[in-house]
């Protein structure tokens, strides 16, 4: 078989190679979906990455970090350098902007992003990242997975785009006062949450799987609005009901009119 | 530097700007913008809301696509005045009817940039400049409250379903 690096991939339009290496795309949080996602953002020809991640590899990464190796784990090596090292492997010519820190501590480069994808473990963390994609008019795109009960125990996650002028992850049920309060609680609790390897994939390939679309409109929908939910005991992603019942409506939580960085008005 | 804006402000626009107008050749509007950095430094400018011009608010002139009268242009200077709380500036907007990269017309380059040091002048903290669509790209200017003149801008990216991102120097 011959042909171009993307020929098995004509189908995303004639100009899908130019639209995909134009975009922007950020990725915060290199874990267990964040580095899913690079290394499928780079299979599929993005050129130009803001990622984040301050963390480095653990042993108890090694059961789901793509990419990652027990010698990492023994070097502590960065989960950026191994993002970076995925991204370079596949595109050598890729202009990566790499933060070894929350992006909080260095918001500019994330404002360039036309698409990011929130790979983060927090409510409040997901709250705050979308905030900012809000504030300067950046599609966001989050995934997330958790663990729930025993006997059976119930693996749950989403996958949720949320776009300047759509419903927040508050309109959509995702976001509220309840659940931030709840892990607001439990902040500090000691232990990891449980993680496996084969939903963090599904949620990332769905999350790129939405990057494309909304980068090339291969599937001619036009959306700006998805909350997809997934249920790995069924092994399903079913797009949520509440979501439909917001067509139409104008988020409430976030105006058109603020932009860029908020601005203290003397009264 | 950037100008961004989100797809449903760009269609708002686009589907004005393309209506006939009764007598003029082509329709101008007007787009509010500020700075969108924490650091200072000015790489991009967001546009949050777009001003049409109504019908008559323009004058008949034949020599040149559009011109618009002084109504328009005390609107224009209105907005800027309200912008200086917040940052906004006015961002002049019209519509070349071609496909691929466009630029200021030697009309264009003799009318347009003429009107930015009065928005300056009323309000200069804040950036004010020009946009040309076509079809399918687009062409920006802007003057950074902090800079000397116009800089032309290195991409207009619209942030709708798709992305569209018009990159200077690339049809």
């Amino acid at each position: 078989m011959t042909g171009s690096r993307y020929s098995r991939q004509s189908f995303l339009g004639e100009f899908s190679e130019d639209a995909i290496s134009d975009c922007i795309i950020g990725v915060v949080g290199l874990g267990g979906g964040g580095s899913h996602v690079v290394q499928q953002l780079a299979h599929i020809g993005f050129q130009r990455y803001v990622i984040y991640d301050d963390d480095i590899v653990e042993e108890s990464n090694l059961n789901r970090l793509v990419g990652a190796t027990s010698v990492d784990a023994l070097a502590e090596t960065p989960k950026l350098h191994l993002a970076k090292q995925m991204i370079f492997g596949l595109q050598p010519n890729a202009e990566v902007v790499a933060h070894a820190c929350r992006w909080q501590e260095r918001p500019d480069p994330l404002h360039r992003c036309h698409i990011a994808i929130g790979c983060v473990d927090s409510f409040k963390g997901r709250e705050e990242l979308e905030n900012e994609c809000r504030r300067h008019l950046i599609h966001y795109i989050d995934i997330g997975m958790d663990v729930h009960g025993t006997n059976p125990p119930v693996i749950g996650g989403q996958v949720i785009l949320s776009s300047p002028g759509g419903p927040c992850m508050r309109c959509m049920g995702f976001l509220t006062e309840a659940r931030l309060a709840e892990e607001g609680r439990r902040y500090g609790d000691a232990g990891g949450r449980p993680q496996v390897i084969w939903p963090n994939g599904v949620l990332a390939s769905t999350a790129v799987g939405l990057a494309i679309d909304l980068t090339c409109n291969w599937t001619c929908q036009r959306r700006t609005r998805e909350y997809l939910s997934y249920d790995g005991n069924e092994f399903t992603m079913k797009p949520s009901l509440l979501l439909r019942n917001l067509e139409g409506l104008a988020c409430p939580h976030f105006s058109d009119t603020e932009v860029g960085p908020p601005i203290l008005i003397e009264l | 530097m950037e100008i961004r804006l989100s797809g449903q402000l760009y269609n708002q626009v686009v589907a004005d700007l393309i209506r006939p107008h009764p007598f003029a050749a082509e329709r101008v509007g007007f787009l509010i913008g500020r700075i969108g950095s924490t650091s200072g430094n000015p790489a991009a400018v967001l546009l949050t809301q777009y001003r049409t011009i109504p019908n008559d608010h323009y004058l008949d002139d034949p020599k040149v696509g559009a011109r618009i009268g002084p109504k328009a242009l005390a609107t224009a200077m209105q907005l800027a005045h309200s912008g200086r709380i917040s940052g906004e500036g006015i961002i002049h907007v019209h519509l070349h009817g071609h496909r691929g990269e466009t630029s200021m017309s030697k009309t264009d380059q003799r009318e347009i940039p003429g009107l930015l040091p009065g928005f300056r002048a009323v309000n200069p903290s804040a950036p004010h400049g020009i946009i040309i669509l076509s079809l399918d790209h687009g062409s920006g200017w802007i003057w950074s409250p902090k800079a000397t003149g116009i800089a032309q801008v290195d991409l207009i990216s619209v942030i709708g379903a798709p992305v569209k991102v018009f990159r200077r120097g690339r049809v």
